[in-house]
């Protein structure tokens, strides 16, 4: 079976390993995070037709305390830039990262996770903001891990977005 | 140069010429030196542009070097060209030394290889002869093996402890940590080999950047209580192995040749790696090598085949039991024999085993106790047994006693024992037998005295008897009277009953016997009228047994009136008790031949 190395970027709780954790295969202890910063987990998606796994570095968001290692995202295929839909702050913070990592590693596929759209009332992202980064080339996908929305839907667009380059 | 002077000089020579016919000198200048001119133009150019020179040199190159070391002068190009080459090598690495380490990594780990194992060669060259030729038995082995090589006991046992199991084994892209194969030992457990590629690949990382930025060395060995992860790393893939217990360190080697076989053939596959494992699946047989080499180290000796194990099990249980059996049965017969040596009437002098048979050699007293019972009552078989005892008269004292018997026949109550050669004899026994046994005993062998201090002789006891009866009998007679009351007939007859039978047993006792009858009055009248009464007494028990054939010498009447009273005449009863005769009996022994007829025979005539 073909495989991808994802990595799950974003800032500190914004969401990261409730997606992971509701929709793919674990085996390591949550630990791993607060400890060398990444965990790895694993989803099988079907993309065109064929099977894909997708070995998912769900790296620590970057806080305060803890830089994100870039040595990380060595190799990967694409990656799901993960926002706080309820916190602007995130999204400026992930678009800043997202400029590092292009800068490191180069462009790769992205898909851009607004999460916790199940809290519809807090809310800040203006839909005008989403139709610019639309037209600046991101795949948006407003996701719930709460709810399980749209999730499947944006690990699928991620494969098939790598499955395309 | 020379011709270029020349050339500048001819045609300063021609300028300096202005005149009408300078046209048709320039003509015909022209014409005969034009070619040469633009040729010499044209090489002036390709001199002097340095572009086109270095193009011209580039061509040659190659050639101008080949054909130099054809001419054998390579070490003034080798020197020509070291300094540049080595700064060259300097510049590489200083700028981005995965170039150089890349390009090196096929050759150097062989290189490196070689070399240890060159060094390690000799001291396990020594170590496997040593192996070889040990015992089987694995603990004294390594003892001697250690007394042998004088090394240490503990480092010869960490040797053989080297029994590992290698468990799983990851081919694993570099970059990006994904899983190009996985093999797994077989009933060894084995997790998803995605994650823990990547999991793996992301320690190796942290490692990296936490420990050793900027290094591209990688973490080459992780443990967790028993299990270990060995990771070798080439430019594109890593081998990681996971393994349950200690593997040597050669096993790196191993990883080490593997993963660069993989890197040589799989390079185009590696470098283009887009995350498709295909490629990759012919790779297995090469890294299943890997999980094999678990099995290097097992002692060879469990490997052989049951059934001559079996075999020998059974061999050494039956050898065992025979060994164990032989000893049993020695030990068993030099009991019987030690119990034979006691044996009183049997000598052993010697004996011999001759495979199963036992021949004794020795001498035995018809009167001893059969050997061949005496085999049969220790368990052991009596036909396994030679003997060869030749008779002989033992002088134990339990044969001599055992002989004395069989000749002297002892009656019921009497035994037989000997003691130091003399014979003792015990229990009652009449006369004539032990009148026997003083003739025949000296006569027995082993017999040198008798001791008769435990004989009782029945028939002097049966004589002892009759005279205490006789002598207890009182013939009552009434007050002045010298006739026997009557009533006393009874006594009488009973008496003179007794006295034949005491004559008759006093004969073969060689005994005479001699009646006193002793006749008592009581106090009553003049002792002198007493003393004939009581003689009268007397004599009227005489006459009464005479009158019945008793033999008259042998009974002497007398009387002593009062001077012996039965008993004191205080009453009418001890009066009438001392109205009477008693008996007293004598026995001497017989005297010669001569006289006995006229003791026994003559009566006095009194």
């Amino acid at each position: 079976m073909l495989q991808k190395k994802v990595c799950m970027l974003g800032s500190f709780s914004v969401g990261k390993s409730s997606l992971v954790r509701r929709f793919v295969e674990s085996m390591f202890d949550e630990q791993y995070h607060t400890t060398i910063g990444v965990k790895v987990d694993k989803k099988v998606v079907n993309a065109n037709d064929e099977d894909l796994t997708l070995v998912l570095w769900d790296i620590y968001g970057e806080d305060v305390f803890q830089k994100m290692r870039m040595s990380y995202l060595r190799g990967m295929h694409g990656y799901l830039l993960v926002v706080d839909g309820t916190r602007r702050q995130t999204l400026d913070d992930a678009l800043r990262l997202n400029d590092r990592v292009v800068s490191e590693i180069g462009k790769v596929p992205a898909v851009l996770a607004l999460n916790k759209f199940d809290l519809t009332d807090q809310w800040e992202i203006e839909p005008d903001r989403e139709t610019q980064l639309a037209a600046a080339g991101w795949t948006l996908e407003r996701t719930s891990a709460k709810t399980g929305d749209a999730v499947e839907k944006a690990f699928l667009h991620l494969a098939q977005a790598i499955m395309a380059k | 140069m020379a011709e270029q002077a020349q050339r500048r000089a001819f045609e300063a020579q021609a300028q300096e010429k202005p005149t009408h016919n300078n046209h048709a000198y320039e003509e015909l200048r022209h014409l005969i030196v034009a070619p040469e001119q633009e040729g010499i133009a044209t090489i002036q150019e390709r001199l002097d542009n340095l572009e086109k020179r270095t193009a011209d040199v580039s061509v040659v190159v190659a050639e101008a070097i080949q054909m130099r070391r054809e001419k054998g002068d390579d070490l003034a190009l080798a020197a020509a060209l070291a300094p540049t080459i080595q700064e060259t090598l300097r510049e590489s690495v200083r700028r981005d030394p995965h170039v150089l380490a890349d390009a090196l990594f096929p050759v150097m780990g062989p290189a490196i290889r070689k070399s240890i194992a060159e060094t390690l060669r000799g001291m396990l060259e020594s170590f496997n002869e040593a192996l070889e030729h040990s015992l089987s038995w694995r603990g004294i082995k390594w003892r001697i093996e250690g007394f042998r090589t004088g090394k240490p006991f503990a480092e010869i046992v960490l040797m053989h402890s080297l029994l590992y199991r290698v468990e799983q084994v990851f081919l694993i892209h570099r970059e990006t940590g994904l899983v190009l194969n996985h093999v797994v030992a077989p009933s060894a457990p084995a997790q998803d080999a995605a994650m823990v590629a990547g999991l793996l690949s992301a320690i190796q990382q942290f490692a990296r950047d936490s420990f050793q930025p900027g290094q591209t060395e990688n973490l080459g060995n992780m443990t967790f209580d028993e299990l270990q992860i060995r990771v070798v790393s080439g430019p594109n893939a890593v081998i990681a192995a996971a393994i349950r217990g200690h593997a040597p360190e050669a096993y790196n080697l191993a990883m080490n040749e593997t993963l660069e076989e993989i890197q040589r053939h799989y390079s185009s596959a590696l470098a283009h790696f887009t995350g498709d494992p295909g490629p990759f699946r012919a790779a297995e047989p090469q890294i299943a090598r890997l999980l094999e080499t678990q099995y290097r180290e097992k002692p060879p000796e469990t490997r052989r085949p049951r059934a001559a194990m079996i075999a020998g099990a059974i061999a050494a249980v039956l050898l065992l039991g025979w060994a164990g059996y032989s000893t049993y049965l020695l030990i068993e017969w030099s009991r019987f024999l030690s119990e034979l040596r006691k044996q009183p009437g049997i000598v052993v002098v010697s004996y011999t085993k001759d495979g199963r048979t036992f021949h004794i050699q020795g001498f035995r007293d018809p009167l001893s106790e059969d050997p061949k019972k005496l085999i049969s009552q220790a368990g052991l078989d009596p036909d396994s047994a030679d003997l060869q005892l030749a008779p002989y008269y033992s002088l134990d004292d339990a044969i001599v006693a055992r002989r004395a018997t069989a000749l002297l026949h002892p009656p019921a109550g009497v035994t037989l024992s000997a003691k130091n050669g003399e014979l003792i004899p015990e229990g009652s026994a009449p006369q004539n037998w032990i009148a026997q046994l003083e003739e025949k005993a000296p006569w027995i062998a082993g017999v040198s005295r008798v001791d008769e201090s435990h004989l009782q002789n029945s028939s002097l006891r049966q004589l002892n008897a009759l005279r205490g009866t006789l002598e207890s009998v009182v013939l009552l007679f009434p007050l002045g009277r010298a006739e026997l009351d009557s009533g006393q007939e009874t006594n009488l007859a009973q008496s003179e009953k007794n006295i034949r039978a005491l004559i008759a047993q006093a004969v073969p006792l060689r005994q005479v016997v001699t009646v006193e009858l002793v006749g008592h009055t009581d106090i009553t009248g003049v002792e002198a009228a007493n003393l004939t009464l009581s003689r009268e007494r007397a004599d009227q028990i005489r006459a009464a047994l005479l009158h019945n054939s008793v033999n008259s010498a042998i009974l002497l009447p007398r009387g002593v009136g009062t001077s012996q009273p039965l008993h004191d005449e205080s009453s009418e009863e001890g009066r009438r008790l001392n109205r009477s005769v008693t008996f007293k009996v004598t026995l001497s022994p017989l005297p010669a031949a001569g006289t006995a007829s006229s003791a026994s025979g003559a009566a006095p005539a009194n």
